[in-house]
């Protein structure tokens, strides 16, 4: 429109600097909210049908990770594995709207698997845990009203933790072990840049990346009716170098996010401390509350550097600004018979999200807990558990202040459950 | 084991069955019309009611025109059918637009090129305006239906009561009866011809915005008369009850029409052409009809349909001295809103738009502030679920190709400020549109 002709030799072209006015604006480089939901506290169906709880109990091998002070005072060997199928059903409702959105049904599967053994007669015992602390699965679509913001996220963290424990007297023992953790995200979300047919762009992030830290704790039995647990699970930054940054957009633009392109991102999932009781009124009964403190306040904001920046695809730095948070739990257990534990729980849990940081991701609020299990020993060395979590993320409403995305968030999580023991 | 596997039976039916446990966070009860009766909204307006968008009129814009958006939201309430003089699929590109075909290696700058094929334009008719005047009209098909959206680009507020205004303007002349020459129903009377419960109202943005767009050459409504005009259509249009919505002028000079190529850009590229540049000359100005060559400045605005090439021309304009680098031969002023021509303009939008609420006010009519939404973009910018707006040319998102209407998500935020104000103003709750499903420029 604006270009001179050669033959006009007074005239060059007027540079108008399009691509410099292009997108200088765009919120649409994808960033990503950790918040409460991310941390999946799923691990061991014994504690999960009992609220959750078990930092001062000795229940099974599930100790390498609720406390591994307490693995030494196991009385046996465990070999355990354990799923947790985990349905987060997620809606939105936007502001002055009738429209509701949800999440498409996808399966996460968060896993676990332990192994605990300790030469007879010996203070010490070794253990292994591998589980997934932390992780999400959202797909919220491309046509909802917020997939600028988000169309899906997939986030996988593994932990692998060799712990060892020694039992210092007949009622203290400690333990610890270090973690190494292996994750995995993909992001994606759409750029609002329509093609010819109106189809938006899309980004995505897709990469690996692994962080380091370490668990421990104390457990005290305290008297023949008590025993305690203190444990503490430290933060693991986790690094995400090179991961790929996938920029779909139409052809005339794309210059505008250069291709191939990497990212590099740090996590830092939180420490967690926690202090348990366990209560034992009978015999066939076991009383336990559990609470834990997350240091989420560690999670100031959240930080893309793309290995190719343009006037368009500039590092991102978003606020984040969480406030630490807790989790209350309670639980019981009673042994119906010799085969067979009935065990029930609940619990709740405060979210570091305030208000204006919601996000998508994981729509994060102040949470109801209900848990229900059922244990059954198959074989004098074989247990087979049953868990069933349900967890009522009350209804939010509020406007994202980075988006503006404004409405009410409402999310259910269903979580059944089962696990095997072998126990020598 | 066989154990387990009763057991994941059991697991994944459950799974199944919890799948349809979602959460409700939408009642019925939460949406209403209120107190209003929307069983027949009319749309009345110019281009931009009539879902105008990159320079022209077409099927798709016209399903995506804010009218249709709101009574879309409408129909969750209540409202009845809403139909529009659209294009048919097979001439769906209307009176042919603008297309992004990409962008100049070298300048970044965009290139569009015309749609025009598919068309709906059926001749030209010379119309006489005067004695020894006459003006050339372009003719579509006709579409015979019932009408909604009464949205005709081009009309001026002054124009709604002049019966021969179907002769003149060739999308107005589409939707009457009859042959070009012979129409005789002013714009006013045909749209209330039929009874109707609810209106939108936006008329008056050309009886400002034709003057900025010609650089000042096209004469702006005389302030008296809006203010008779405009309390005189929104009489009719309540004359028999009907509640409604209108929508103010927004500010025309802030538009990307005319912020898009600026002097200081022609004066650098000039600079970079010939090393001697001084200056850029417009023709300014002075008083009245009195226009005096002097130096651009960045107060003066250029169009974007500028033809740049034309610069440093020594055929262009008045010829010998090179075309807008020369006091004698400036810019001329049908490309320059000048910093003079501006004040001009401002100062009548703000006359305009005290007479449109004052006539809203006296009948109780919801207002959509059209100026201050506008002028808040302009300084501002809008982030709307994630996605940042602001009123640049293409990458605003907001404007479409003509620098002056507006894309589809454009229109659907106007459709849900409209929707916010008639809520404000009647108690209603009728749904807002979802922005984000409505997609800005195409690129290729």
């Amino acid at each position: 429109m604006y270009v001179c002709t050669p033959t006009q030799t007074r005239c060059k072209p007027i540079i108008l600097i399009m691509r410099k006015l292009l997108f200088t604006l765009l919120a649409s480089v994808p960033a990503m909210a950790f918040s409460q939901g991310f941390q999946v506290n799923l691990h061991g169906q014994k504690q999960i049908g009992m609220g959750h709880t078990g930092t001062g109990l000795l229940q099974d091998g599930a100790s390498v990770l609720f406390n591994p002070g307490a693995v030494a005072m196991l009385p046996e060997n465990y070999v355990q594995a354990g799923v947790s199928p985990l349905l987060f059903k997620s809606a939105f409702s936007p502001t002055g709207s009738n429209t509701q959105y949800d999440v498409a049904n996808k399966i996460a599967t968060p896993f676990t698997a332990y192994g605990v053994w300790g030469p007879k007669g010996s203070n010490f015992k070794f253990g292994l845990g591998v589980y997934t602390p932390f992780g999400g699965l959202t797909d919220w679509g491309n046509t909802w009203t917020g997939k600028y913001t988000l169309t899906s996220l997939d986030l996988k963290a593994i932990f692998f933790q060799p712990t060892i424990s020694y039992k210092l007297t007949d009622r203290v023992s400690i333990g610890g072990g270090f973690v190494y953790n292996h994750a995995s995200v993909v992001l994606k979300r759409a750029i609002p840049l329509a093609s010819s047919t109106g189809a938006d762009g899309e980004a995505e992030l897709n990469g690996k990346g692994h962080g380091f830290g370490w668990n421990a704790g104390v457990f005290v039995k305290a008297s023949e009716k008590f025993t305690v647990g203190v444990n503490y699970r430290s933060q693991v930054t986790t690094k995400v170098k090179n991961g790929d940054a996938i920029f779909k957009v139409p052809a005339s633009v794309q210059a505008n996010f250069p291709q191939p392109n990497t990212f590099t991102a740090s996590l830092p999932l939180p420490s967690t401390t926690s202090i348990g009781i366990g209560y034992y009124p009978h015999k066939d009964w076991t009383i336990a509350v559990d609470a834990s403190f997350v240091n989420w306040a560690v999670y100031k904001s959240l930080d893309f550097d793309y290995a190719n920046n343009t006037a368009t695809l500039q590092d991102t730095h978003s606020p984040r600004n969480y406030k630490n948070g807790s989790v209350y739990r309670v639980g019981a257990e009673y042994k119906a018979s010799t085969k067979w534990a009935l065990r029930a729980g609940g619990g709740y849990a405060s979210t570091p999200v305030q208000d204006g940081y919601v996000t998508p991701e994981a729509p994060d609020a102040n949470r109801l807990i209900f848990t229900g299990g059922l244990g059954y020993k198959a074989t004098k060395n074989l247990n087979i558990d049953a868990s069933f979590m349900y967890e009522d993320v009350l209804s939010r409403t509020q406007t994202n202040i980075e988006t503006n995305l404004a409405g009410t968030f409402k999310t259910n999580v269903f979580i059944p459950g089962i696990s095997l023991s072998y126990h020598w | 084991m066989k154990n387990l596997k009763t057991y994941s039976y059991i697991l994944f039916a459950g799974m199944v069955g919890l799948a349809s446990c979602k959460p409700n966070l939408v009642s019925k009860s939460a949406v209403s019309a209120g107190s209003l009766d929307l069983t027949r909204y009319i749309a009345v307006g110019n281009s931009l009611t009539a879902g105008y968008a990159d320079g022209g009129l077409y099927r798709e814009g016209q399903l995506n025109s804010y009218p249709a958006i709101i009574a879309k939201q409408m129909q969750s309430v209540g409202g009845g059918a809403f139909n529009q003089p659209l294009f048919t699929e097979a001439q769906a590109n209307g009176s042919g637009y603008l297309r992004l075909t990409g962008f100049n290696q070298t300048t970044g700058a965009p290139i569009t090129a015309p749609v025009t094929t598919g068309l709906a334009v059926t001749g030209q008719t010379t119309v006489p305006t005067g004695p020894l005047t006459s003006t050339t009209v372009t003719t579509y098909t006709k579409y015979t239906g019932d009408i909604n959206n009464f949205g005709v680009p081009g009309i001026k507020l002054v124009h709604a009561t002049i019966a021969s205004y179907g002769n003149l303007n060739g999308f107005y002349e589409r939707l009457l009866p009859g042959a070009i020459l012979s129409h005789n129903t002013a714009y006013l009377d045909f749209v209330t011809a039929k009874p109707f419960t609810f209106f939108t109202n936006w008329l008056g943005n050309n009886d400002a915005l034709n003057f900025a767009t010609t650089g000042g050459v096209d004469a702006l409504t005389d302030k008296a008369t809006f203010t008779a005009a405009y309390t005189n259509v929104i009489a009719k249009l309540t004359a028999t009850g009907a509640k409604g919505a209108v929508a103010t002028i927004p500010d025309v000079t802030t538009i990307p029409f005319l912020n898009t190529v600026t002097p200081a850009a022609i004066l650098a590229a000039a600079k970079a052409a010939n090393s001697q540049v001084q200056a850029i000359y417009v023709s300014g100005l002075v008083s009245g009809t009195n226009y005096q060559p002097r130096v651009a400045t960045n107060q003066d605005l250029i169009v974007l349909t500028f033809p740049t090439s034309l610069i440093g021309s020594t055929t262009a304009g008045a010829g010998t001295y090179p075309y807008g680098l020369h006091p004698l031969n400036p810019i001329e002023n049908k490309y320059v809103l000048d910093a003079a021509e501006v004040s001009l303009a401002k100062d009548y939008v703000v006359s305009y738009n005290a007479s449109i609420k004052a006539a809203a006010a006296a009948k109780g009519l919801a207002v959509f502030d059209a100026n201050t939404f506008l002028t808040n973009l302009k300084a501002k910018g809008l982030v709307i679920n994630g996605v940042s707006l602001n009123a640049n040319f293409i990458s605003g998102g907001i404007f479409s190709l003509d620098g002056v209407h507006l894309t589809q998500r454009g229109y659907a935020i106007v459709a849900n400020e409209f929707i916010s104000a008639i809520n404000a103003q009647y108690n209603s709750s009728i749904p807002t549109a979802d922005v984000s499903s409505f997609p800005s420029v195409k690129f290729p």
